[in-house]
């Protein structure tokens, strides 16, 4: 404030409209800065949006045509292997349906396979139950960059596509070679090595890099995230979710015998 | 007396501290969703609050609306807007995690990153609560007294904060480049 005592009222004047001038060039910087601040949050929640339409219509729903699915694979993105281990043939349609989301990256995954797979193989030759698996996609976060698990979950769903007798061997050599969480996985060829080792022919072993299941599986993904499905490996029998509360899988025995009591 | 000028003294550094730390929460917060926005999508969903129609958008905006604010709050403009929309932001997260918590889900909250559902055990939801309730503290103090140093609002002085507390020495305000 300028002084207020004994001044003239010239003085008094002038500083009134230096005062207005203060305050009418704070006004100025106020709406300078509002206008800069506006932009930058507008520009970046914009940003936002479009990466969201352009991420949402890359990827087409589960049930699209414009889908390219595996032969065999289910609207839930199950591939259903039959009683003589071949993707799509000899699914049995009356005995319970038993799905199995693992994610190649999750170490508890390859546990579960460790404890259950032989049962699981067992009960499916038997023609006990119907078994569908779903490579999903969750741990992407865990390979340095290199999506091991979109990566792995493709050349599966690749393999059950071309090579339907293979996809049981080369899932379990999978999980026999499966890589630590927070290293970059297995290699491109690495994975080409051990389809051709699983028995999947070479000329379809060159063709699990080339992402031909890619969008599938992320579609997969999001679909069994709808469905309940929030972390691997998850179990359903008949589309319900087996809490592990209710039956403890990981001590061995304990699935086999839970399902041989369907 | 001597309590008040003290305190008068300090706030702004300390408004400035809380600040900054505001903002590096939101930014921690942000990067690894921006690393995998399905998961992001994802730990959305695991809440299951929201109807499915609005989870994807609400996941891959999340990201995009904490760095928004963080930049607000990294430069100090609207400090006192930015810290009641970081207020109403948390008691959105806290309602999720509340909700969470008393319906039983498995899940981890997905602040920073990660989330969705997890195995029985580990979550932990009272430490969720209590970091919660810390970051509530912060945007409850930064509304208060958003008056900062080194903030744009303080570049628009004098007129910037009419609402601000007289007895707060508004003469450092107005000197401080």
């Amino acid at each position: 404030m300028a002084k207020n005592q004994g001044g003239s009222s010239n003085a008094k004047a002038a500083a009134a409209r230096a005062q207005a001038q203060r305050s009418v060039k704070a006004q100025e910087r106020r709406t300078t800065i509002g206008i800069i601040v506006g932009a930058a949050v507008a520009i970046l929640v914009f940003g936002g949006i479009v990466w969201f339409i352009v991420q949402s219509s890359s990827v087409p729903g589960i049930d699209s045509d414009e889908l390219s699915a595996p032969a065999g694979a289910d609207e839930t993105g199950g591939i259903p292997v039959g009683t003589g281990g071949v993707v799509g043939e000899d699914v049995p349609e009356d005995a319970p349906r038993v799905d199995i989301y693992e994610d190649f990256m999750c170490p508890v995954c390859g546990q579960f396979e460790d404890t259950n797979a032989e049962d699981i193989d067992a009960l499916r030759e038997a023609g006990t139950v119907a078994v569908y698996y779903h490579p999903l996609s969750f741990l992407d976060r865990y390979s340095n960059g290199t999506q091991f698990s979109t990566r792995s979950a493709n050349a599966a769903a690749t393999v059950a596509d071309a090579a339907p007798e293979a996809y049981l061997d080369f899932a379990h050599a999978m999980y026999a070679n499966q890589p630590a969480e927070n290293t970059e996985g297995l290699s491109d060829e690495q994975i080409e090595q051990i389809a051709i080792d699983a028995g999947v022919p070479e000329d379809v072993a060159a063709t699990l890099d080339d992402g031909l299941f890619t969008k599938w599986v992320i579609a997969a993904t999001d679909k069994a995230n709808q469905d309940g499905v929030g972390g691997t490996p998850t179990v359903m029998v008949d589309r319900e979710i087996v809490e592990q509360a209710e039956v403890p899988y990981f001590q061995p025995g304990t699935l086999r015998a839970y399902l041989e009591g369907l | 007396m001597a309590f008040k000028q003290g305190f008068a003294a300090a706030q702004p550094w300390v408004s400035l501290v809380v600040r900054v730390a505001m903002a590096v929460i939101l930014f921690a917060a942000a990067i690894p969703k921006f690393q995998d926005i399905p998961q992001s999508i994802r730990a959305v969903r695991a809440y299951r609050l929201l109807p499915e129609e609005i989870v994807p958008f609400v996941g891959t905006m999340l990201p995009f609306f904490e760095v928004a604010l963080g930049i607000v709050l990294l430069v100090g403009a609207f400090t006192r807007t930015a810290a009641i929309v970081w207020l109403l932001m948390m008691a959105a997260f806290l309602t999720g995690v509340i909700w969470a918590w008393s319906t039983g889900l498995n899940i981890d909250c997905g602040c920073f990153g990660g989330g969705g559902e997890v195995a029985e055990g580990e979550t932990n939801y009272p430490i969720h609560l209590l970091e919660r309730l810390g970051f509530i503290a912060l945007g409850t103090f930064l509304a208060i007294w958003p008056r900062s140093r080194f903030s744009v609002d303080g570049l628009m002085a004098p007129a910037a904060e009419p609402d601000a507390e007289p007895a707060l020495d508004s003469s450092t305000n107005e000197a401080r480049k």
